[in-house]
């Protein structure tokens, strides 16, 4: 395993440029927010009071919204949702990029043709229109959402893997491993990728805010969750209507939302510029 | 002769015939992937009860949904091919049509966010590349910053907030301009990362070191020799960058209140109205395997290293 591909040695070869370091400490504030949760909220995030689309008081620090939830309580019990349905979305493109590709690239030429074709597919179909038109066919709903966001975001995750693998057959460890009379299968399995899983999860790290953004976005257009449910997306929504009375209600997710694919983006662009010293992409 | 005749055919075919499979395979998946609602159409709108049973009947016999899947996608096949869509089953009225109205705003925007970004995209990196030590550098590393972490979609709303509602400078509903100068950005940022890169390593190359011995001003090195040669990459990406402005615009125009593609295919999965949604679905993505199919020819004919 002298083939140093985890994200972590590509970091520390150079120093950490401050944005980086910016982008580290919002993930870190992200994640600690989202495990600790319903700890942090100061009130339920889903009790309903008279005192709606309230301005910021020491009550509640960031106002209530138009059915007088507080603004605050819900963005904190919806960042663990948030990130949750993002990173289902994105796991489940992972789980389908790479495993449907590498067992392809197992079973020979014809399988690999077929299997990418369909993966050429999904991606001549742009991710919204592709979520779109899956949420129509089956019934709006976080599952769907996060089921159509994980096949229109497979591809991403299928390119890289051939890409990779590649580059990984041709090093001299395969030609061992063939030699010695490994299968393709054991070969690619118990060989090849634990080398391209920090490719791997350089583009999870890209695709997550991307997928995070879109969940939003299918929430805020009415097809995600369910409204009572917080997440940024859906608070987005609710509050778009009353954007004069009460602009706190918008701004705090739309702020939120923001903040965190600003620091997952530069961490996902940090650690794919380690990966990459030629500055090339590996896929699109 | 023929053999080279050959050799530069063949590869255009074999672009044409993927575009093919693709056109092909987007075609077939809109038909089935309607087919995958437990029931049918028909059905969900019973539940739904504007439909007795009679009606259900009368209906499915008209949309000929009684009939076999092979025959169903034959003549389904047969009137889009023809350029027919059929009827939208909530307003009655011919889908082309109402694509065509919401086709508009979509393209308008769409065109106008390309616009701006070829024009960002391609000058900053060209400025940045002619003056090395000023501030265009700083842009282009601004602009490709921007575009990677600032969604298109947080950004939009956050200017309606402060442009239409806190400063009012523009209305709520319909305005263009601000959407498209935001896809624009995201456009330019993409372009502007790669052409700059691609710029400094062409920079390097012999025949740049010889114009600058010739004594060639900056301007005629930048724009003569290493633009041309970079210019490649702006028309490979031509088509990705056209299926996001145009996907861009979707959701955009639902922000800024457009009415466009992406509110009448909202208001159509809201309606369950499945035909209007096929439409959309089958016209964007073919707009997007030819805009791909022409970048992959033109790419071929522009650069003779690709495909020999």
């Amino acid at each position: 395993m002298a083939v140093t591909l985890s994200p972590s040695a590509a970091l520390r070869r150079k120093r950490i440029p401050p944005l980086t370091t910016t982008g580290i400490a919002i993930v870190a504030l992200l994640i600690g927010v989202a495990l600790l949760g319903p700890l942090l909220t100061p009130h339920d995030p889903y009790q309903f009071s008279i005192r709606m689309n309230e301005s910021p008081s020491a009550d509640h620090l960031l106002g209530t919204d138009d059915q007088g939830h507080d603004v605050l309580s819900r963005l904190i019990s919806g960042t663990r949702l948030s990130l949750m349905f993002g990173a289902g979305a994105a796991l489940i493109a992972l789980g389908i990029g790479a495993a449907l590709s590498l067992v392809a690239l197992s079973f020979g030429r014809i399988v690999e043709i077929g299997v990418f074709s369909g993966f050429d597919l999904i991606r001549a179909l742009p991710g919204i229109l592709f979520a779109l038109a899956f949420v129509a066919a089956f019934e709006p709903g976080a599952t769907s959402v996060m089921m159509a966001l994980g096949v229109s975001f497979s591809p991403m995750f299928a390119m890289i893997t051939r890409a990779t693998w590649r580059q990984q057959m041709a090093r001299p460890y395969v030609a061992a491993a063939q030699v010695l009379g490994a299968s393709r299968i054991r070969v690619n399995a118990v060989h090849v990728l634990p080398n391209i899983t920090g490719a791997l999860v350089t583009q999870f790290a890209i695709i997550l805010p991307r997928c995070i953004v879109l969940e939003s976005v299918m929430s805020f257009l009415g097809l995600g969750v369910s409204p009572e449910t917080p997440t940024w997306g859906r608070m987005i929504a609710n509050a778009t209507q009353y954007t004069e009375a009460a602009p706190h209600a918008v701004l705090a997710p739309i702020l939120a939302l923001s903040v965190a694919t600003f620091g997952m983006a530069l961490v996902g662009d940090a650690m794919r510029r380690g990966f990459d010293p030629d500055r090339r992409r590996i896929a699109a | 002769m023929n053999g080279r005749l050959v050799r530069t055919l063949l590869p255009i075919g074999a672009d044409v015939f993927r575009s093919l499979v693709i056109a092909v395979g987007i075609v077939v998946f809109s038909f089935f992937l309607i087919r995958m609602i437990p029931g049918d159409i028909v059905d969900v709108m019973g539940i739904e009860g504007t439909l007795t049973y009679g009606q259900q009947d009368a209906m499915r016999e008209s949309l000929g949904l009684d009939r076999g899947w092979w025959t169903q996608f034959t003549a389904w096949l047969g009137m889009v091919l023809g350029g027919d869509f059929g009827d939208s089953l909530r307003y009655g009225t011919p889908i082309l049509n109402l694509l065509r109205v919401a086709m508009a705003p979509t393209l308008i925007l769409g065109a106008s966010a390309l616009a701006i970004g070829l024009t960002l995209g391609i000058g900053l990196p060209v400025l940045a590349c002619v003056f090395p030590k000023s501030i265009f550098v700083a842009l282009v590393q601004f602009i490709t910053l921007w575009s990677i972490v600032v969604p298109t979609f947080s950004i939009g709303i956050l200017s309606v907030i402060v442009f239409a509602v806190w400063l009012d400078w523009i209305p709520a509903i319909g305005n263009i301009i601000v959407p498209a100068i935001i896809l624009g950005m995201d456009t330019a940022g993409t372009l502007a990362k790669i052409l700059h890169e691609d710029m400094v390593d062409t920079e390097r190359a012999a025949f740049v070191r010889t114009a600058r011995a010739k004594g060639l001003s900056r301007w005629r090195i930048v724009l003569r020799h290493i633009l041309p040669n970079a210019l490649t990459v702006v028309v490979a990406l031509f088509g990705i960058l056209l299926a996001g402005a145009l996907t861009g615009a979707i959701t955009t125009e639902v922000v800024f209140g457009l009415p466009g593609l992406g509110t009448l295919t909202l208001q159509a999965i809201q309606g369950r109205d499945y035909p209007v949604v096929q439409a959309v679905v089958i016209w964007l993505g073919l707009t997007v395997v030819v805009a791909n199919l022409i970048s992959d020819l033109v790419q071929r004919a522009l650069d003779p290293r690709i495909g020999r």
